[in-house]
């Protein structure tokens, strides 16, 4: 489903130029779920950046689904992210002067998808906010503007949903609550993950997880879960 | 279309109802109602002074020729559409038994006069009314003085030429009676019909003839098109309203130039109010734009979703501005409608026209700049909230908002001058504040360091946010720049046209008094409590010769060019002579010769001083030598000096002023004027009664006419100074607004550490204490510098310094912005720290 090959990153800085990823090359199955861990600046946000079609490469090859992002522009891969791309963010990235339904319904608007308001109502149901659906972000807990943020994600039956520190934000019980809803949510849709995050137990609950350290991956475990999953560095 | 279209309404419907289009929306409406009120109520009030001003000449526009007017072409103006009249003008005697005087006889057909009114009262210097009516065949209407003259009653029969006619009523004014001191005899009117029964304009008799035309300004024009290429440079002239050179057409065309400005100002306002609530608009956008792009949006379908949106803010603002200010400029007409003079047409297109074109203009183009930034957010920013628009250029900008503004004014004011000298002094005023900032931020940095007081905090804050706070001390500065010159403009306008009628200004004067009666008049006025002032003494000669060469010594038009050689004054000159220079009078040129010594003249040449614009007129130079012939006799001047004379005053003036000695031997008679209020006006009679032989001129009327014009013109320029005093304050909170949201993530971190709310209210009201006194005196600078181009160039003024404004402007700029940030800052701190922290996400 993902494909990276020798996917390095250089950014001009004032000071030069500066390599935030070396050469990193992996393959991810479709309904598998990976997660990148490792310490701050090691380069996991730049790398699920790149994956997830919102930068481009300095040199290599990512495909997704068999598409190849290296060669598309701006507007390719928007259309791609719509078609195929599920996303949550640490910090909700919930669009403020749209309610929680509206911001559900946004994704599969922009898809062009008939009935977007029965499909959001639908599926804020199964996150069980349907009672907030008219509410702002602003209105809302941390807990459930994620959930809004987890229903916006599915609403389009992505293929890949990519998760960058969903639980970053929140207090223990309220990350507990989450990560159940999402890797549910991720079994019952056969949606392939790909997470970011610095909580080991988040971690643990994907198949395999890829460590970032200086800006390569250093190393890769196979979860006893995945035997199929294949090691790749 | 529809999913962009249904995502622009929803997010404009959501925002407008949670209050975030308020300041862009605002700044819309706020320039649509400002240019639309202020375009309408000076397009109301123009008419009105307009139809004022045409009854100054009795028509819109007057054809004065010397020789009868072409039936055809009063013809051609009726079938045009014009509407038209016809006067014959010229000097008679007029005789009742052995008593004649010389009158001023006017002979006007039926349709006199198109414009204004002729104005008669019962009795000599009684109460005036206005007629519709014309004297009859056989009957003539004399103004008061000829009464007194000619010891007339109304009944008894005067003889004019070879004409008998009745006296039937006495005429107070006709309305382009004109204006002038001197040479100005009593006006006899009489009907057009009679004029030939006199015989008096034969061959070789010089009168005026005067087709007066009045119609919609496109009839005329059209007429005016037909009729110039048969004109005669030599024989006719055309004037109009806009021609009129007195005092109050002056007053008017200043009234109507402070209109433009302060218009051009509001747009200016508005642009800029615009400009910063765009901006803002735009960077509360980059999160969702990013959202969105990263959820699958095309660079297509954002732009699509923004500018529906744009639209949608400034269609509504256009509505609202409309509604707004029609409502405004109503009540205000409504306010004022005691003390000025407004058309009744409420409605006009072209303010309408041009609100829409600026509110739509400033929206469109002063958001361009935003919206490219807003579409070229990259999604990364949802990872990276660091990244944001990925714009570089600001060239853009400044070229874009520049080029706007200026073609704004331009289209506007349809005034290259105008425009051009706002344009430049803010520019330069841009450039200045510019080098200013970074002046200011290498200061800072010294005194920035040590203990972190409020006042650390705050220059801490304004070294950091360099480039930010550049952009809003500019605008700052602009807008307190605009304001004081719109402020300092209405000052310095207003009280010259008041200072040229104080209370108490002459409003009668006495001509042709003899040196034997001056002694008792003076002890005769005084004696009845009425002050009367300087005597000037006053003598008629011919100006014959300049170096030699003699001039046209004809009666004719004054501005007519000698038709063989040199120009001349076409009349006799009113002389006087004097040691002492005249109030209101200035030597622009040489010395005045009261002053000098007489030894660097010629011998046999006496020193003269003349009036500045009649030795442009007539090419006299400094040093000429001028001959005049008074009586028989032969008097020989030289040009010592050039004065510079306002004929706006009401007290008289002379084109040449000689020297005494030259004069000695001659008899004057003497001028002077008194002041008499207006309720007193019955006593005038029992004054003058000792003192036949003078002559009376009332110009209580003229006086009264220009100081209700002035009062109602200054009212209007009030108005105009409280809405764009309005506009310069929603420019200053939108900019305090937008930079509230930039500061509230540092405030949210000052408090999560601990600092108390005292410590970061200080600090934040002591920032904008130092922006608004920077701002402040660079506005002060730049308000000197477009106040003296504006006046020097754009009023005719004289310019001057306004001292006190450099010490006014930054106070007023500390205090205001300081108080607006203060107010800002408070509702902030009103938040608790995790609902500020929750906002910023």
């Amino acid at each position: 489903m993902i494909k990276a090959n020798s996917v390095t990153k250089v950014v001009d800085t004032s000071e030069g130029s500066l390599q935030i990823l070396r050469p990193i090359s992996f393959e991810v199955k479709s309904g598998e779920s990976i997660a990148i861990i490792g310490a701050s600046g090691s380069g996991k946000s730049t790398l699920l950046g790149l994956l997830a079609g919102l930068d481009q490469v300095t040199e290599g090859e990512i495909f997704l689904d068999g598409e190849g992002l290296h060669q598309m522009d701006e507007e390719q891969r928007a259309i791609l992210r719509g078609n195929k791309v599920g996303f949550i963010f640490q910090s909700f990235m919930l669009v403020q002067s749209l309610t929680a339904l509206e911001n559900v319904m946004l994704p599969a608007e922009i898809a062009g998808l008939d009935n977007p308001k029965a499909l959001a109502n639908d599926i804020l149901e199964q996150v069980g906010l349907k009672h907030r659906a008219h509410h702002f972000p602003n209105q809302l807990s941390g807990g459930e503007q994620q959930r809004v943020a987890i229903a916006r994600a599915f609403i389009t039956s992505p293929k890949i949903l990519f998760a960058d520190e969903p639980t970053g934000n929140l207090d223990a019980k309220n990350s507990e609550k989450i990560e159940s809803l999402l890797f549910e949510m991720n079994r019952e849709k056969g949606t392939t993950l790909v997470l970011v995050t610095h909580d080991n137990t988040l971690a643990g609950h994907c198949n395999r997880q890829l460590t970032m350290n200086a800006g390569e991956l250093v190393e890769t475990t196979a979860e006893s879960r995945n035997d199929n999953a294949k090691e790749a560095v | 279309m529809s999913t962009s279209f249904n995502l622009a309404w929803r997010l404009f419907r959501h925002e407008a109802r949670r209050g975030e289009l308020t300041i862009i929306l605002l700044a819309i409406v706020l320039s649509v109602a400002a240019v639309l009120s202020l375009s309408l109520f000076s397009e109301r009030l123009q008419g009105a002074l307009k139809s004022r001003s045409a009854a100054f000449i009795a028509a819109d526009a007057q054809l004065r020729s010397d020789e009868p007017i072409d039936t055809m072409w009063l013809k051609q103006a009726q079938d045009q559409g014009v509407s038209t009249a016809q006067q014959v003008a010229t000097r008679s005697m007029v005789f009742k038994g052995d008593e004649m005087s010389l009158v001023d006889l006017r002979a006007v057909n039926q349709n006199y006069p198109l414009k204004g009114m002729v104005t008669v009262t019962e009795r000599p210097f009684g109460e005036k009314q206005d007629t519709s009516f014309l004297p009859l065949s056989g009957e003539v209407w004399v103004q008061s003085r000829l009464f007194q003259a000619l010891d007339l009653s109304v009944g008894d029969d005067i003889e004019i030429g070879d004409g008998v006619f009745t006296v039937t009523r006495v005429l107070v004014d006709i309305p382009d009676a004109g204006f002038s001191i001197f040479n100005t005899d009593p006006i006899v009117l009489m009907n057009l019909v009679d004029l030939d029964k006199t015989a008096i304009t034969g061959p070789g008799s010089r009168a005026l003839y005067v087709g007066y035309f009045a119609g919609e300004p496109n009839e005329l024009d059209s007429f005016s098109d037909w009729l110039f290429p048969k004109l005669n440079d030599d024989l006719h002239s055309w004037r109009t309203v806009a021609d009129d050179e007195s005092a109050i057409g002056r007053s008017v065309a200043s009234a109507e130039r402070y209109f433009l400005l302060a218009s051009l100002l509001a747009i200016v306002l508005a642009a800029v109010s615009i400009a910063v609530a765009a901006q803002r608009y735009a960077q509360r956008h980059f999160d969702p734009v990013a959202i969105m792009k990263t959820l699958g949006a095309t660079s297509k379908v954002i732009r699509k979703i923004y500018l529906i949106q744009i639209l949608l803010i400034t269609a509504l603002g256009i509505i609202l501005g409309l509604i707004i200010g029609f409502i405004g400029q109503q009540i205000v007409v409504v306010f004022v409608a005691d003390q000025v003079d407004v058309s009744l047409d409420v409605w006009h297109w072209r303010p309408v026209i041009i609100a829409v074109a600026t509110g739509a203009t400033c929206a469109l183009l002063f958001s361009l700049y935003p919206l490219l930034q807003l579409f070229s957010v990259p999604p990364l920013r949802v990872l990276r909230k660091d990244i944001s628009a990925n714009l570089r250029s600001r060239s853009i900008q400044f070229i874009a908002s520049g080029g706007a503004i200026f073609s704004l004014m331009w289209m506007y004011s349809q005034d290259l001058q105008i425009s051009a000298i706002l344009f430049l002094s803010g520019a330069a005023l841009v450039a200045g504040l510019l080098g200013a900032t970074y002046g200011l931020i290498v200061v800072g940095r010294r005194l920035g360091s040590g203990r972190m007081g409020p006042w650390q905090l705050a220059w801490a804050r304004i070294k950091r946010r360099a480039m930010d706070n550049s952009v809003q001390l500019i605008s700052f500065s602009v807008t307190i720049m605009l304001l004081l010159v719109v402020l300092v403009m209405r000052n310095d306008m207003v009280s010259q046209w008041r200072s040229q009628l104080p209370e108490g200004t002459p409003n009668y004067f006495l001509i042709n008094i003899t040196s034997d009666v001056q002694p008792e008049l003076d002890r005769h006025f005084a004696d009845n409590g009425v002050k009367i002032e300087e005597f000037y003494p006053v003598i008629r000669g011919r100006f014959v010769a300049v170096n030699d060469e003699g001039v046209n010594t004809d009666v004719s038009k004054e501005d007519e060019p000698n038709r063989e050689g040199r120009r001349g004054l076409g009349r006799e000159a009113n002389l006087t002579w004097s040691n002492a220079l005249q109030k209101e009078n200035k030597v622009v040129e040489g010395i005045w010769h009261g002053e000098a010594d007489n030894a660097q003249l010629e011998p046999g040449l006496y020193p003269v001083s003349v009036e500045q614009e009649v030795a442009m007129r007539l090419d006299i130079k400094m040093g000429d030598k001028l001959t005049f012939n008074i009586g028989s006799e032969i008097v020989e001047t030289q040009v010592t000096s050039i004065r510079e004379v306002n004929w706006q005053t009401m007290q008289p003036n002379f084109f040449f002023v000689i020297h005494p000695e030259a004069m000695a031997s001659f008899r004057p008679t003497y001028i002077t004027s008194f002041y008499l209020p207006t309720e007193n006006k019955s006593a005038l009679t029992q004054l003058l009664k000792p003192f036949g032989s003078i002559t009376m001129f009332d110009v209580d009327a003229r006086i009264n006419q220009l100081r209700e014009i002035v009062d109602q013109v200054s009212v209007a320029v009030e108005f105009i100074l409280v809405l764009v005093l309005m506009a310069g304050s929603l420019v200053l909170i939108a900019q305090v607004q937008a930079s509230m949201d930039e500061r509230r993530q540092e405030i949210a971190i000052l408090r999560t550490l601990g600092a108390k709310g005292g410590l970061i209210r200080k600090s934040v009201i002591f920032e904008f204490v130092i922006i608004g006194t920077v701002a402040g005196f660079m506005a002060a600078l730049a308000n000197e510098l477009s106040l003296f181009l504006l006046q020097t160039n754009v009023f005719q003024m004289e310019a001057s310094l306004h001292l006190e404004y450099w010490a006014v402007a930054p106070t007023v700029g500390a205090v205001v912005v300081g108080v607006l940030g203060a107010f800002g800052c408070w509702r902030l701190l009103t938040l608790n720290t995790s609902q500020m922290l929750r906002k910023m996400v």
